[in-house]
């Protein structure tokens, strides 16, 4: 028995073949970079994240299908709001338990819990930086 | 946003995939705007109407009657 497919339905099947392979090559470039650098070979993990970063935007920009829609954008921009929400009661509620463990107590809060507040913060200012300029153009 | 797609979609007898594929998005966009789940941009509403031949408002509902 033979199947015909719809210029549609190869169209989608395409669509969804591209962007599983970009997927793969994101993630599957950081996995075996992250093992390749655990098992003692940290240039060669180097080159494999660096390479599956490469293949992701090479197979989006190179593309001659649409891989991604306006639904695709809102559910980007709803994921970042959420994200940025909680990240934002995070570095709220642990910036100010972090203070006052400090000067309250004798606890000396670990340098990494101040490294990931100062991350935090960077990427608050990033993205306050990020609003102003689109806020000059909309 | 409540919108008469798929009555339009099945009149014409089209799939999802081939809507979609008609006025350049993905099968689960059309299939989110269908179970209500996503309100189209203008652009899209639009290119949606001009593939029924009818006016926007035939399609969509934003129930602003009540």
């Amino acid at each position: 028995m033979t199947t015909t497919e719809s210029p549609a339905t190869t169209k989608l099947s395409k669509r969804r073949t591209y962007r599983r392979l970009m997927y793969v090559s994101v993630f599957g470039g950081a996995g075996i970079g992250f093992l390749l650098r655990y098992l003692d070979y940290p240039v060669v993990g180097e080159a494999v994240y660096i390479v599956g970063v490469l293949s992701f935007l090479a197979i989006w920009k190179g593309s001659d299908v649409q891989l991604m829609d306006e639904r695709d954008w809102a559910l980007e921009r709803r994921a970042s709001l959420t994200a940025l929400q909680i990240t934002g009661a995070v570095l709220v509620v642990v910036a100010s338990a972090s203070r006052l463990v400090t000067w309250l107590t004798d606890y000396t809060v670990p340098t990494l819990v101040w490294g990931v507040l100062y991350g935090y913060i960077g990427l608050f200012i990033a993205f306050g930086v990020a609003y102003l300029y689109h806020r000059r153009r909309l | 946003m409540k919108n008469t797609l798929d009555e339009y979609r099945s009149r014409d007898g089209l799939s999802q995939g081939e809507l979609a594929e008609a006025v350049g998005v993905s099968r689960q966009t059309i299939n989110a705007i269908e179970r209500e789940r996503y309100d189209p941009s203008l652009e899209l509403a639009f290119k949606l109407a001009a593939q029924f031949d009818c006016p926007v408002e035939a399609l969509f509902d934003p129930g602003l009657d009540d």
